[in-house]
C-alpha cells in the first residue's frame, strides 16, 4: 500500500475497533463477556481508537511520512478486521457444552475462584434471636419469590453444601434456580439427574469456571445441553462420596430466557 | 476421563477469542499511547544518565521498576520497545518486561485475596520473591548476548538511529506537532502488537477451549509432573496477571509449588505472549526464552518443595 493508502488503512482499522468495542458496551452485549469491573475500560478504548482514527485523518502527513506511520501491508490490514469482524459475528455470546465440559465442573465450593472459608458466624444474643446484619441473619440473603420459593442461585447451594450454619437454612425448604442444562455424566446412578450449570467468571469468559448443582427429577429428563432453564423444588444435601452434595428435588423444570446477567461472579 | 481430549466448536472460540480481545484492548492501547509519548517526550540519553553503570544493579533495577511504573504483560511490550530504542539496555528492559507484571500491586493483592487461608502472605511473597529473582537472571542472561540475537532487525535499527541524534533531547518542533508523532507513533505500535496479540489470543482460546483440562489432573500426584504439567497448562490458558492467582488458587489437587510455577511462569510466557514478544525480539530468542523461562522456574519450584507443602 502507499503511504497515504497505508494511513487510510490504519485510520480504517482503529475505526474498526473503535466501533465494535463501542457496539459491545452500548448494546451492553459486553455484560455475557467481561466483568463489570473491566468494562469501562472497554468503553474508553473504543471512544479513545475513534477518535485516533479520525485524528489520523484530520492531521497532515508531512515530515511524520519519513518516520510516522510506517507501510501497511495486506496481510496485517486482513488479521487486524476479519477475525474480529468474523468472531462478532460467530459468537453466541456463551459458551457452548464442549468449552464448558473441557472446563470441568466446580461441584465442590472450595474449588471456587477466591473461596475463603467463612467467619466464625455472629452467636444469638441472650433472648435467642440474632443481632440484626449479622451473618446468621437468613432474611438478609433468603429472598422469596410470590409463590414461596427462596430464589437461590446454584452457588449459594454450593456454599449451603459445604457450610452447616447455611445448609439448615435451606435444607428441605422450596428453592428456586435458573441455570442451564447439561446431562450428568457422573453422580448418576439412577439416571435421573441432571447439572444445573452457571459461569462463575473473575475477569472474563475466557477464565470462567463452570459451577454446577444437581438436579433430580421423575420423571427424567432431557433437553438440549446448556438449555436455559428454571427449576423449583426441594434441597436436599445428601452425603455423597464422603461430603454434602447439593441436590434439589425437583417439582417443575421449566425453559426459561437467559438471565440479563448470565455469568455469576 | 471420558470426555475426548481435543473437541473443537466455532462458537466457543469465537467467544473465548472476543472476551480476551475486548479485555486486553484497553491495556495494549494504554502501552501504545505511552510508548508514544516516550517516544517524543523521553529524551534519548535520560535512561543512560538515571541508570547504575553497574549491568547488575541496572538489571535489578529493571526488576524493580514494575513497583513504580505497574504494566500488564499486554501493555508492557510497546513500552519495553520504545524503551529500548531510548537507550534502556535490553537486559534490564528484558528483566522488567519479565518482571512488571508480576512485581506490582495489583498482582500482589489479587495474590494475597485469593490465597487467604492457604498462607496467602507467604505465597504471595514467594510469587513476588521468585518473579523478581527469574527476571533478573533472565535480564543477566541477556546480558550476555549479542544483541543483534535478541532484537528485530527492524528495532535494532531504531535503537541504532536514535543513538546518534546528539543530546536525544527535545527538538524545537511544537508541542502540538509533536503531540501528533506522538500518537503516530502510538498507532504505529498498537498496529504492530496487535497482529501478534491477535494471532496469540487465536492460539490460546483454540487450546483453552478445546482441550480437556481434565487431562491435567493425573498429573497432580507428583511434584515432578505436577510442576511442569501447571506451567503448561499456564502457558495454554494466557491469563492475565491480575486474575491469574484467582484461577491457580482453585486447582486444589495440585501442590503448592506447582500453583506458584503457574503464577511465576505465566504472566511471563505464555502463548499470546509468545507472539507478541515477537514483535520486539526474534523468533529465536523467544523459543530460548520460554524454554529457559520453563527449566528454571521448573527446578526452582522443585527445590521450593522443600519447604512449601
Amino acid at each position: 500500500m502507499t503511504g497515504i493508502l497505508s494511513r487510510f488503512a490504519a485510520s480504517g482499522v482503529l475505526m474498526v475497533w473503535g466501533i465494535v468495542l463501542s457496539y459491545f458496551y452500548l448494546s451492553n452485549r459486553i455484560a455475557s463477556y467481561l466483568h463489570p469491573a473491566f468494562q469501562i475500560y472497554t468503553a474508553i478504548s473504543g471512544g479513545v481508537l475513534l477518535l485516533l482514527s479520525l485524528a489520523l485523518l484530520l492531521t497532515i502527513p508531512a515530515e511524520s511520512a519519513k518516520h510516522g506511520l510506517t507501510r501497511m501491508e495486506i496481510f496485517p490490514f486482513l488479521l487486524l478486521t476479519i477475525p474480529l469482524l468474523a468472531a462478532t459475528k460467530l459468537s453466541p455470546s456463551n459458551f457452548g457444552a464442549t468449552a464448558v465440559m473441557n472446563r470441568g465442573m466446580v461441584d465442590n465450593i472450595a474449588d471456587l475462584p477466591g473461596f475463603s472459608p467463612p467467619l466464625d458466624p455472629a452467636l444469638p444474643n441472650a433472648e435467642g434471636s440474632v443481632k440484626e446484619g449479622t451473618m446468621m441473619d437468613p432474611s438478609l440473603y433468603l429472598k422469596k419469590n410470590a409463590d414461596g420459593y427462596i430464589v437461590a442461585e446454584a452457588i449459594d447451594l454450593l456454599y449451603a453444601a459445604g457450610e452447616p450454619t447455611m445448609r439448615e437454612d435451606f435444607e428441605n425448604k422450596q428453592v428456586e434456580v435458573t441455570g442451564q442444562f447439561l446431562p450428568a455424566l457422573t453422580g448418576n446412578p439412577n439416571g435421573d439427574r441432571f447439572n444445573l450449570t452457571r459461569l462463575f467468571v473473575m475477569c472474563c469468559a475466557a477464565d470462567a469456571r463452570p459451577v454446577a448443582i444437581s438436579v433430580q427429577t421423575n420423571p427424567a429428563i432431557d433437553l438440549p445441553k446448556m438449555t436455559w432453564v428454571k427449576v423449583r423444588g426441594k434441597a436436599s444435601f445428601p452425603v455423597e462420596g464422603g461430603r454434602h452434595m447439593p441436590v434439589i428435588i425437583a417439582e417443575s423444570t421449566t425453559e426459561t430466557d437467559a438471565p440479563e446477567e448470565s455469568f455469576l461472579y | 476421563m471420558n470426555a475426548p481430549w481435543f473437541s473443537f466448536s466455532v462458537q466457543d472460540f469465537s467467544y473465548a477469542f472476543l472476551s480476551v480481545l475486548l479485555e486486553g484492548v484497553p491495556f495494549i492501547l494504554l502501552g501504545t499511547l505511552l510508548s508514544g509519548l516516550i517516544d517524543q517526550f523521553l529524551p534519548a540519553r535520560l535512561m543512560t544518565r538515571l541508570l547504575p553503570r553497574n549491568a547488575f544493579a541496572a538489571v535489578c533495577l529493571g526488576g524493580v521498576l514494575g513497583i513504580v511504573f505497574p504494566m500488564c504483560e499486554c501493555g508492557i511490550v510497546p513500552v519495553i520497545r520504545r524503551l529500548i530504542a531510548k537507550g534502556l539496555p535490553v537486559s534490564s528492559a528484558v528483566a522488567y518486561m519479565l518482571a512488571a507484571p508480576i512485581v506490582n500491586p495489583i498482582t500482589a493483592f489479587s495474590t494475597y485475596a485469593a490465597f487467604r487461608g492457604q498462607g496467602a502472605a507467604e505465597f504471595t511473597s514467594l510469587r513476588l520473591g521468585l518473579g523478581f529473582f527469574v527476571a533478573v537472571l533472565a535480564g543477566l542472561a541477556v546480558l550476555n548476548l549479542p544483541i543483534g540475537a535478541v532484537l528485530k532487525k527492524t528495532i535494532l535499527e531504531s535503537v541504532t538511529l536514535s543513538c546518534p541524534t546528539g543530546d536525544g533531547g527535545p527538538s524545537p518542533r511544537a508541542f502540538l506537532r509533536r503531540l501528533v508523532s506522538a500518537m503516530e507513533a502510538g498507532v504505529r505500535d498498537f498496529l504492530d502488537v496487535m497482529v501478534y496479540f491477535i494471532l496469540g489470543v487465536g492460539v490460546a482460546s483454540l487450546f483453552s477451549t478445546a482441550v480437556n483440562q481434565e487431562l491435567f489432573l493425573p498429573l497432580s500426584l507428583d511434584d515432578r509432573l505436577a510442576i511442569p504439567a501447571m506451567m503448561t497448562l499456564a502457558g495454554i490458558l494466557s491469563l492475565c496477571s491480575s486474575s491469574d492467582a484467582f484461577i491457580a488458587a482453585t486447582f486444589v489437587s495440585f501442590p503448592a509449588v506447582a500453583k506458584l510455577a503457574f503464577l511465576v511462569f505465566g504472566p511471563m510466557m505464555d502463548l499470546k505472549l509468545a507472539f507478541i514478544y515477537s514483535a520486539v525480539f526474534t523468533r529465536k530468542f523467544v523459543a530460548a526464552l520460554a524454554i529457559g523461562l520453563f527449566v528454571m522456574i521448573g527446578l526452582l519450584c522443585l527445590r521450593l518443595a522443600i519447604v512449601l507443602p
